[in-house]
């Protein structure tokens, strides 16, 4: 008996030994992630999964992983609707993935910090045999939207265009064309109510997507000059008269002609009504056809617009808001910047622009990177809208001032919108938020290059 | 009496991994947070001592701050109360036997096997302004459905509800409305838990009371009134510090169904905090609102518990 309580006894004492012994085993199990092998370097790539997917972006990886296989470079990307939410933790805690891909990430914030490497060294080595560097072979303004002090510190994978889509089919069997002009939107927009369709859908769930089909509208108001003056924070830039003109042409559209329940929808809800022709047309980006390839009716004809010429407006209706998007970033915390950085220049080279246009409907940030052959009609729509335009326009507020995006412009477009505020309140909250965004001695305001109205064809 | 040594050394084996996990996870990220709250720090460069200035920043900012507090408070009172009353109503009849009372508890508690994040995209779907929205298209059918001989009361019944004006599909998850929507969501989720907590509760009360009752010519009412609900007091109160807390730290829903973009209109203290923390990288500002949702929280359930002391009944 006492035998027994000395082996429980010498049992109960062994216990704590051993879950502590459990406990370190599986903090030593995290701690060593990923290469087992000392002589395999693996480059993690975490990539936004929006619409253009994730499967091509995954076959270059493997194409990379087998062409570097000697190199001992193994690419091991994913990818995730939700990939921010997962590395925004990575990033605090000074572990992030070698290369991420994601606009909406606090870009401007982690340059400040020296979290993101330039590019500049790979973007000055040739590419081919004719010496072309990287940097030159992409569309003139596309690598603007991340340089800083003369460093770029994002690689744009797409180009981005904002237009209105349209179904050509349903609006030639209505006899409705496309408008040039805002009375003639407007016009086409009362016929298509008239006829029983909701003129406009839109993904009113996302503030985004109504900031840039202001900034759209605000262009075609008072041109360049005006866009340049909101880049340069200039106080009164959106409580100008031709931002107030922009505003009331908007919030007058979202009255009369948006798909009653708009706010409740999302961007594959709202997208959705659109192909299913319940609504005529939307505003949205160049990833809109990808993203919904798979819910398109095989006789839809999608085709996109560039947005109206407002009559008396300032603007080139030629000029788009456009921009290098989905921008591939290194990080200086990461364990293989080089290669992930040689990784970013293989995935936007020439020879995978084709294919990538062909396989998920991407426009290349590269001159001539989308070859009109490789896309269908509906691409080959926005490249006749690029290709019309002598040049493109965004304002970089949306990326640069984070928490006047989140509490002051996000608040007062879905106001404006909901008619809560008239065009006036509307340009006087952002241009207050703006004043109280700069008193922030923190905030990063790069230098702005303005555009040059009369080079992209606006005359004073 | 005195612990034996191996007495000892179990409760601390089997102790310690829970204080442990209880320190490493929950104590010091809490005291940590409540650091954070006096720097400045967007998680990326080195943080600044800042003393009080992110508080004073949340004062300035109040109108955000405040409109997520009443969106916090809206959701613990509106959905708090149906889902006390309800889940008493339910508890109590299946106490009294009614028929089909195993099916109705387990329907009743059926939403507490999902998660909230699916609870939220089911509802989604129900609130929806296209032709998935069950919702809309039972109200288009009310509102324009020809109910023959029905039609004048139903006409009343339309115009006394508010469907005669209402716009139809209506955005119940639109940002001016998605609070308000949120509460028959809650109710829906949470009212099986509470029904079958003070089920629970109620089972444990000896019959001879309410036979008593009966031959005394006590109603059901009364007896519920006088016998069920004062002898179920302490199991209600925790139902409602359970209430209080669960409403005040809402964060899931409200972020699934505003797709991860709230704003002053929609903003719970949760929600405010994630998006200063992850979407602002403002995490000093994230941990003040994080402080001030824990003195809310704290608050609130110490007043409920305030409200129901009372000297507690032995049978």
């Amino acid at each position: 008996m006492h035998h027994e309580g000395e082996r429980v006894n010498t049992s109960l004492r062994l216990l704590p030994v051993l879950i502590l012994a459990i406990t370190l085993c599986g903090c030593d199990a995290i701690s060593h992630r990923a290469d087992a092998d000392s002589n395999v370097r693996v480059v993690e790539a975490a990539f936004f999964e929006g619409g253009y997917g994730i499967h091509w972006h995954q076959k270059i990886a493997e194409e990379y992983s087998r062409a570097h296989k000697d190199e001992g470079v193994v690419v091991e990307l994913w990818g995730d609707p939700r990939m921010r939410d997962k590395v925004k933790p990575r990033i605090l805690r000074g572990d992030p993935p070698d290369v991420m891909l994601d606009q909406y990430l606090p870009i401007w914030k982690m340059i400040a910090a020296g979290k993101l490497l330039p590019f500049n060294d790979v973007l000055d080595q040739p590419v081919n045999d004719s010496g072309e560097l990287w940097r030159d072979q992409f569309i003139p303004g596309t690598l603007d939207s991340f340089t800083s002090d003369g460093k770029c510190y994002g690689i744009p994978t797409s180009f981005g265009a904002w237009g209105c889509w349209y179904d050509a089919k349903l609006f030639r069997e209505h006899g409705w064309t496309p408008p040039a002009t805002w009375s003639e939107f407007t016009a086409v927009c009362a016929e298509i109510k008239a006829a029983g369709i909701a003129p406009l859908a839109f993904q009113g769930k996302y503030p985004y997507y109504a900031w840039y089909s202001y900034i759209s509208v605000a262009q075609r108001c008072g041109g360049l000059p005006l866009i340049n003056r909101m880049n340069a924070l200039e106080p009164g830039a959106f409580s100008h008269p031709d931002a107030i003109a922009a505003a009331k042409l908007w919030q007058d559209l979202v009255r009369d002609y948006f798909q009653p329940g708009y706010e409740a929808m999302n961007h594959l809800e709202s997208q959705l009504e659109f192909v299913n022709n319940k609504a005529a047309m939307i505003f949205c980006g160049v990833w809109l056809f990808n993203e919904m390839k798979e819910s398109t009716p095989p006789d839809f004809e999608m085709r996109v617009f560039n947005v109206p010429a407002v009559e008396g407006g300032k603007g080139n209706p030629k000029l788009f808001n456009g921009l290098g998007m989905e921008q591939m970033l290194v990080t200086s915390d990461g364990r293989y910047p080089e290669d992930a950085m040689d990784f970013a220049r293989y995935m936007i080279s020439m020879q995978n622009g084709a294919d990538m246009a062909s396989s998920i409907g991407v426009i290349s940030p590269l001159k001539g990177g989308c070859p009109r052959e490789t896309v269908g009609p509906p691409l080959q729509s926005v490249l006749d809208m690029i290709d019309a335009a002598p040049g493109v326009f965004n304002v970089r507020l949306y990326d640069l001032l984070l928490e006047w995006r989140e509490q002051v412009a996000h608040i007062a477009l879905a106001s404006l919108m909901q008619g809560d505020i008239t065009p006036e309140e509307f340009g006087r909250q952002l241009d207050e938020g703006l004043v109280r965004a700069q008193q922030d001695p923190d905030v990063i305001i790069p230098p702005f290059t303005p555009y040059d109205p009369a080079s992209l064809g606006e005359t004073p | 009496m005195k612990r034996s040594r191996e007495q000892t050394v179990f409760m601390i084996t089997f102790l310690a991994p829970a204080f442990l996990l209880f320190t490493v996870f929950v104590a010091m990220p809490g005291i940590r947070a409540f650091a954070y709250s006096f720097e400045k720090w967007d998680g990326l460069s080195a943080p600044k001592w800042v003393g009080l200035d992110n508080f004073a920043a949340l004062l300035r900012d109040r109108d955000v701050f405040a409109a997520a507090l009443w969106h916090n408070i809206v959701l613990t009172v509106g959905a708090g109360l149906l889902i006390v009353v309800l889940s008493l109503l339910f508890a109590s009849a299946l106490h009294r036997r009614v028929r089909g009372a195993a099916l109705f508890r387990v329907t009743f508690f059926f939403p507490n096997v999902i998660s909230s994040v699916a609870i939220a995209l089911l509802w989604v779907l129900l609130y929806s302004t296209t032709d998935f929205g069950v919702i809309n298209s039972l109200l288009g059918w009310l509102k324009y459905e020809d109910f023959g001989r029905l039609n004048g009361a139903m006409d009343v019944a339309r115009g006394w509800t508010g469907l005669a004006n209402l716009e139809l599909p209506f955005p119940f998850t639109g940002k001016p409305y998605l609070i308000y929507s949120l509460i028959p969501i809650i109710v829906w989720a949470s009212t099986g838990f509470y029904m079958v907590l003070f089920l629970a509760a109620m089972e444990g009360i000896p019959e001879s009371y309410y036979e008593a009752a009966t031959l005394d010519g006590a109603s059901e009412i009364s007896q519920f009134w006088h016998i069920t609900l004062p002898l179920i007091r302490e199991v209600l109160t925790v139902g409602l510090v359970f209430l209080v807390i669960g409403c005040l730290k809402i964060f899931d829903m409200v972020w699934i169904m505003d797709n991860e973009w709230p704003t002053k209109e929609t903003h719970v203290l949760a929600t405010l905090m994630y998006q200063k923390v992850f979407s602002e990288y403002n995490i000093g500002y994230g941990a003040a609102v994080a402080v001030l949702m824990f003195i809310v929280v704290f608050m609130a359930s110490m007043f409920t518990l305030r409200l129901s002391r009372k000297e507690a009944l032995e049978y």
